[in-house]
């Protein structure tokens, strides 16, 4: 029965406290159209300002990680200039406790070492650290702009109310998908 | 040049420099697509400006962005050290970052930033509640 597969999709979702949810072809654009939405259901839901600028910021850094690293693209057309198309999935989850924003996309087999390598350090370090190692990265930045992939991590990190959770799945030979999770919790249940 | 303006977009923030007043403020959001390319005008202005400034004048910087992405943060710091410099050579300088109440991500990293601002004034301040769009 058409609609069938697409209703236990969102049955799915609903189960899991998915509020929001976007798989498929990721630029710019779409970054700020889910960004609006977003903003408005925290808006509309009265999560505190705190609460919703960390949400925001976590989820505008996984995004722009996954425009700009995903390894499964396309590449673009003619204009010149005009960026790849890039795939990834973005999931939003809502409950009492706060906010969750999840991210996955492909990464190449090789670069899966140093990734995790990073995210382990990232992960293990407190609100101190992180902030110390977010100024010096940016720092770092700005004398070699190779040098300041990962801060994007860092600020996900400074935003979460846990340390982040990160894994690697295998897809084939060449690629695992690798997830980032942030939660954000509110101090007060939201209310309903 | 005696004012340079820039209207916020959804994700570019108002720049409103006030030379001839010698106040000078960015407000609003900052997560642009490519951070460099949005400030590169900013600067020209900015840098023209300051040193005109140089051996003696004076003028305040209101830092007001609600947000700001990773990039967005790169690009501070150089806005700082350029006004830390020009004070470095005798211009009196106050920054003012403003911060949202409950908002203790920014107040931190305004905290951190400041430390290394060293020849002009850094205030941190908190902003009036809002409605929180």
């Amino acid at each position: 029965m058409i609609g069938r597969d697409l209703y236990d999709l969102r049955t799915r979702l609903r189960r899991n406290g998915i509020v929001l949810c976007y798989s498929g072809s990721m630029n710019e654009a779409v970054l700020s159209g889910i960004g609006q939405a977003l903003k408005q259901k925290m808006a509309v839901d009265r999560a505190g300002i705190g609460i919703a600028r960390r949400v925001f910021g976590v989820f505008v850094e996984q995004m722009q990680n996954m425009i700009r690293y995903s390894a499964e693209r396309q590449p673009a057309l003619p204009p010149a200039g005009t960026r790849d198309l890039r795939y990834g999935v973005i999931a939003i989850g809502q409950g009492d406790g706060g906010f969750v924003v999840e991210a996955g996309n492909l990464v190449r087999r090789a670069d899966v070492p140093e990734l995790r390598r990073h995210l382990e350090q990232i992960r293990d370090r407190d609100r101190r650290e992180l902030l110390a190692l977010y100024k010096r990265q940016l720092r770092a930045g700005l004398a070699d702009p190779g040098s300041e992939a990962g801060v994007g991590f860092i600020e996900i990190a400074r935003r979460a109310s846990r340390p982040i959770e990160f894994g690697f799945v295998e897809v084939d030979e060449q690629f695992f998908f690798f997830t980032l999770r942030a939660e954000i919790r509110s101090v007060e249940p939201l209310q309903p | 040049m005696t004012t340079f303006h820039l209207p916020a977009t959804d994700r570019t923030p108002e720049v409103a420099f006030d030379f001839a007043g010698h106040h000078l403020r960015l407000s609003g959001e900052s997560y642009p697509e490519d951070a460099a390319s949005f400030y590169a005008p900013v600067f020209a202005a900015l840098d023209e400006y300051l040193r005109r400034l140089d051996g003696g004048g004076a003028c305040r910087f209101d830092i007001e962005l609600i947000y700001f992405n990773s990039s967005s943060a790169k690009i501070l710091m150089i806005l700082l050290e350029r006004l830390d410099r020009a004070a470095g050579r005798g211009a009196a300088i106050d920054i003012y970052w403003h911060y949202e109440e409950d908002d203790d991500t920014m107040e931190e990293l305004g905290g951190e930033f400041g430390e290394d601002v060293e020849h002009a004034r850094f205030h941190l301040v908190r902003m009036a509640p809002t409605d929180g769009g």
